[in-house]
């Protein structure tokens, strides 16, 4: 049985109420559009999380098996050393992007500008050049699975809040109202009914006097 | 100390201010496809002030498809329309036929656009977000009460 709204028993009062039902139900249709939407935005995401880490597994593979061959050819010591001096500075652009009015995070690889070139051409062979490429490609991948693991967690989070604006709607503000201007209107009536009987009572009185 | 919430101000008053907050997210302005793909940080300023950053992949795959007339006549984001149709289905709004012919590209079928808007079932609507995250955009629009409808 839901409460009452508190309120004084008065027909301004009961065109109030009508107004903030309307009101309620208005907000809970467009919040409802909006949870659906975002569970669709969350099941993409999720979706697209799957793949990501798919790829990043593969990618991981091919590269340390690639990675594996070019120490097989130069050797540990060897790859090492040229390695050492073949750095690359590697920056990420962040940044917001709105899904629904969420801010879900953006991040970027950005070129340096620094190629895998800086490696010695002479002493290198095509393998090492091939397990960059690879590890290259893989921390694409990384960057992209870390974007879509934190737009999946600030996603579910905007589920949880906008599911619980709805089920307050649904079953706590909306059943009150309803509850409050049914009752408002027996209170009326019952009103109505005794004024008709005091009438006819007086009627009555006046008849007999 | 945080302000606690007022105990005499109806709850559904609390609510309202979703409606605000839903539609935040929304382009300050619009950007031509052309004009974005010469941007090395591609974006566009939003209503709360906070930007909304294109995927320069998803700017290039419409490129694509576009000859170079329709890439200064598409203006982006394109707007999706939530709860606006008769039966509560989404609108893709057309400003210009180039919007029509990205929707049927994407969808992989020809598409009708009717008092400048594409009407976009869920799972079309599911097909279009999988391949256009940045460059489109959801509003939230309430639809006006029909002759005869419960309030």
């Amino acid at each position: 049985m839901p409460r009452l709204v508190k309120v004084r028993p008065t027909k301004i009062e009961l065109i109030k109420l009508r107004r903030r039902l309307t009101l309620s139900k208005r907000i809970q249709k467009i919040v409802r559009d909006r949870l659906s939407i975002l569970t669709m935005e969350f099941l993409r995401i999720a979706r697209e999380i799957v793949e990501a880490r798919q790829t990043l597994t593969d990618g991981m593979a091919s590269a340390y098996g690639a990675l594996s061959v070019a120490a097989g050819s130069h050797g540990y010591l060897a790859l090492e050393k040229d390695l050492a001096g073949a750095g690359r500075d590697v920056g990420i652009a962040t940044g917001l992007r709105n899904v629904a009015g969420v801010r879900m995070p953006s991040f970027e690889l950005v070129d340096s500008g620094r190629t895998i070139q800086t490696l010695n051409l002479l002493e290198t062979s095509s393998y090492l050049d091939q397990a960059a490429g690879e590890w290259e490609a893989t921390l694409k991948a990384i960057v992209r699975l870390a974007e879509l693991g934190r737009s999946l967690d600030v996603m579910g989070m905007e589920i949880n809040r906008t599911k619980r604006i709805v089920n307050a709607l649904e079953y706590m503000v909306i059943p009150e109202l309803k509850a409050t201007i049914k009752y408002l209107n027996m209170k009326f009536e019952e009103r109505d009914r005794e004024e008709k009987s005091r009438l006819k009572r007086v009627k009555v009185l006046l008849q007999q006097a | 100390m945080a302000d606690l919430p007022d105990p005499n101000r109806p709850p559904e008053e609390y609510f309202a201010g979703e409606l605000r907050v839903m539609n935040a997210h929304l382009p300050r302005g619009t950007k031509t496809l052309a004009d974005l793909l010469a941007e090395p940080e591609p974006f566009v300023a939003c209503r709360d002030d906070t930007p909304h950053l294109f995927r320069i992949d998803e700017l290039k795959l419409l490129a694509g498809f576009l000859s170079e007339e329709e890439r200064r006549t598409l203006n982006l984001p394109m707007l999706i329309e939530v709860g606006g149709g008769a039966r509560g289905e989404s609108m893709l709004r057309c400003r210009s036929p180039v919007e029509e012919k990205v929707a049927a590209k994407i969808l992989g079928m020809p598409v009708a656009c009717r008092q400048e808007a594409i009407t976009l079932y869920r799972p079309q609507l599911a097909r279009l977000r999988s391949v256009l995250v940045t460059t489109t955009q959801y509003v939230f629009v309430i639809r006006e009460r029909a002759a005869g409808e419960e309030e």
